[in-house]
């Protein structure tokens, strides 16, 4: 076991992926002689070369649209998007390239790339680069969505979407970067659709990702000090494929579910899974599942008003609470 | 169509109880209008219509409890009304619904932002909100209804503890564990199959025995006897609530003092004996409230609270007296006691104590109270220790004034005493401070004059 951040585990996971494969490459806008805007693929220029890893123009659409041309040709590109919020300029190569492309050939053209992006507000950035669009890639079938929050899975998660022969996007959250944990020096891969549950509890079932998996598992802190609440908190760490089957087991032993995201509250990944936990877990349900989501609003830049429309630990205690009502 | 939810009528108000609705569905409602009477943790009090229109439906019926906030009734214009009733009394065959009154859609229907302004009728019909929440199907959650279903519980029997009242899991559990009959059903039957297979009589005597008595519906003989159970009003549950949040929150210490009421007697005496017919003569009561009214101005943190870490001051000296009701205990508030004289006091507490036994008190008669004075002596109690009314500082416990030995001056001889204790909150109000505003009131009662200044 090391100790890594973060950004350290994820540059651990492409520089060993491209040892062990030379069709795996790295481009995007100052991921090459800048070392990347995050500081994510620091030494890999020096290491593999300018051949593997590419400095592109600013030009989304166009990067992706090479990504995407490089994995059909048998190339394993990771094509790093300075933001998520620059995904939108690249939404027509991901959505109706990227994730059609092998549905629409039937499997006999494959698209093993990887786009790996971060997302996330707080850093009074306003609303055009503070995004959480986790809900937008969640909806498109043929896209696998990973989004992890600790290095330990960043690096585990990582490797495996680079040797997966589908198109992943992989969100990584800017305040994550610095977080520091033990990641095992082995080459562990980590099969996509597997929950973490990160503390076993009978009350409540909170399920939280990015980094409201960290407020998620604060808040159980919080509920089991101050409110006498035992809290299963978990962190599904890819939301396509889904680990339905570990969240649905977890509400029928607790019978209530607090879903917390950073995303906007319409058709979000809140509302996603209060549905499917309501399809299948009806009978099991006591009370109506809680979201705790990012505020219904453009991102305010003001430091005060963004952290208002940012979810918080005491939130995500609201909503157990607020799903325990009448029974504690 | 507007929505009428039950009020907020006080600010400990959580839940009210529709009395009787004043008004019936189909008849006009102005603004103003008395529409319903409604009982909360305090007082019973009729609500007035904010909207007007024709009363179109009512959700809560009488003697339901519900949340503030939930809805009780419908309020629409008389078009609207006149089309339901059209339809029948069968409100889901109902005929046109008004096209200004779109039902609230399901939410696939809502999500698909395709939904035509005016459904067809039939789609309406089934679009429409439950027929009656008062009649129709009791609130639980789904796996209270599937417990419920698997055990055989009557939903409709069940009270919720959940938001709304909702029928929640440990409800169910409860009632399944309490009922026995869950129990008792199954097994009754299986001990006479038993009998019945082994075609013994010595078989089901036993067995029998055994299996009545958690399947008898009439509850057993304790060593209590038979207990019967009552449930408390809403007054009743807030003092049950409030009192023991006080007493588990409140760090309670006892100030006990004996104040010599001699002079007070002789003059109440006094005025007693030069009022005119209908007068209104302060009791010593009134003077006790007058003299802690005095003191408190002048000792701030008892007329203060300790609320949310912080210690609360008010610029006003609301005395609250205790008063005995009909099988409950309420606190009217006179107002600006300190403001006041003591004819002014006693005409208030006769007034608000009237009010009280005729059940017209209204919560801000009840409310605003900064110390509370709580007097036993008519029935004869020496003295008592009173818990404190929260978030209040503290409460005066006054026993009876009675003739009894005192020494005055190295010499054995009667006086008026009257024995009061004092119960603080030491979070803001401490012992030294306590005893100084105890000594003031003291002080006023034995020099009866400053408390006619």
């Amino acid at each position: 076991m090391a100790e890594l951040r973060m950004r350290e585990a994820l540059r651990d996971a492409m520089a060993e992926e491209m040892r062990r494969d030379e069709a795996v490459l790295v481009m995007g806008e100052d991921v090459a002689v800048f070392q990347g805007a995050f500081k994510v693929t620091e030494g890999l220029l020096d290491e593999f070369g300018e051949r593997r890893v590419r400095d592109t123009p600013i030009s989304e659409n166009t990067i992706v649209g090479a990504g995407v041309g490089a994995a059909m040709g048998g190339l394993r590109p990771i094509v790093e998007l300075m933001t998520v919020n620059f995904s939108l300029l690249a939404l027509d190569q991901i959505v109706n390239h990227a994730a059609a492309i092998p549905y629409m050939f039937n499997g006999q053209a494959r698209v093993p790339m990887v786009v790996r992006m971060p997302g996330g507000g707080g850093h009074q950035l306003g609303p055009t680069h503070s995004h959480s669009f986790e809900a937008l890639f969640l909806q498109v079938p043929g896209l696998l969505v990973a989004c992890p929050s600790t290095p330990a899975d960043g690096k585990a998660l990582l490797k495996t979407a680079i040797r997966d022969d589908n198109p992943v996007i992989f969100i990584e959250h800017e305040s994550l970067y610095g977080t520091r944990g033990e990641v095992p020096e082995d080459d562990g891969v980590l099969r996509f659709g597997e929950a973490a549950i990160r503390r076993e509890g009978g009350d409540v079932t909170i399920v939280g990702i990015l980094k409201m998996a960290h407020a998620a598992a604060h808040a159980a802190e919080t509920l089991a000090e101050k409110h006498g609440v035992e809290a299963e908190v978990i962190d599904p760490r890819t939301l396509r494929p889904l680990d339905l089957d570990t969240i649905l087991e977890s509400v029928r032993k607790t019978n209530r579910a607090v879903i917390v995201e950073e995303g906007w509250p319409h058709g979000g990944v809140g509302a996603n899974l209060a549905t499917l936990i309501t399809e299948q877990a009806f009978d099991y349900l006591d009370a109506p599942v809680q979201r705790v989501t990012g505020a219904d609003v453009h991102m305010p830049y003001s430091r005060r008003l963004e952290q208002a429309a940012i979810p918080h630990e005491e939130h995500v205690v609201k909503a157990a609470l607020a799903a325990l009502e009448g029974s504690i | 169509m507007a929505e009428v939810v039950m009020p907020r009528l006080s600010d400990s108000m959580e839940e009210g109880t529709i009395l009787q609705w004043l008004k019936q569905v189909g008849d006009e409602v102005a603004i103003g209008d008395e529409l319903v009477e409604i009982e909360t943790d305090k007082a019973n009090m009729a609500y007035e219509s904010d909207v007007a229109g024709t009363l179109a439906e009512i959700l809560v019926q009488e003697g339901e409890t519900v949340a503030i906030g939930t809805p009780i009734a419908q309020i629409g214009d008389a078009s609207e009304v006149s089309g339901r009733d059209g339809g029948g009394t069968d409100r889901t065959a109902a005929g046109p619904v008004g096209a200004g009154d779109p039902p609230p859609p399901p939410v696939a229907k809502a999500s698909s932002g395709a939904v035509p302004p005016t459904p067809p009728p039939a789609e309406a019909a089934i679009n429409a909100p439950p027929a009656s929440n008062g009649g129709g199907r009791p609130h639980a959650s789904p796996i209270a209804r599937r417990i419920a279903k698997e055990r055989q519980l009557d939903l409709s029997q069940l009270q919720g503890s959940g938001p709304g009242g909702r029928i929640v899991k440990a409800d169910v559990e409860r009632a399944a564990s309490s009922a026995g009959g869950a129990v008792g059903g199954p097994a009754a039957e299986e001990a006479s199959a038993t009998a019945g297979g082994g075609g013994s009589p010595a078989v089901t005597g036993p067995a029998a025995d055994a299996v009545s008595p958690s399947s008898s519906p009439v509850s057993p003989e304790t060593a209590k006897g038979t207990v019967s159970y009552e449930d408390p009003s809403k007054l009743q549950s807030t003092v049950a609530r409030r009192m023991s949040e006080s007493k588990a929150t409140a760090p309670h210490f006892y100030l006990e003092a004996e104040i010599d009421m001699s002079r007070l007697v002789a003059a109440r005496a006094q005025i007693k004996a030069g009022a005119k017919e209908g007068d209104v003569v302060p009791s010593f009561n009134d003077m006790v409230v007058k003299a802690c009214a005095l003191a408190l101005r002048e000792h701030p943190r008892a007329n203060g609270a300790y609320r949310d870490g912080r210690f609360e001051l008010y610029s006003r000296v609301n005395v609250g007296v205790a008063v005995a009701a009909r099988d409950a205990l309420v606190v009217p508030t006179i107002f600006d006691a300190d403001q006041k004289n003591l004819r002014q006091i006693a005409g208030d507490s006769r007034a608000l104590a009237q009010r009280v036994r005729d059940g017209q008190i209204t919560p801000p008669e009840l409310s605003g109270a900064t110390f509370t004075v709580s007097n036993l002596g008519m029935f004869g109690i020496d003295s008592f220790a009173a818990v404190i009314n929260p978030p209040q500082a503290a409460i005066l416990a006054v026993g009876a004034i009675a003739e009894r030995p005192a020494v005055r001056d190295g010499q054995i001889t009667t006086a008026h005493l009257m024995r009061v204790n004092l119960a603080c909150d030491h979070r803001i109000l401490y012992g030294a401070p306590a005893a100084e505003f105890l000594a003031r009131v003291r002080t006023l009662l034995e020099e009866p004059l400053s408390l006619a200044l």
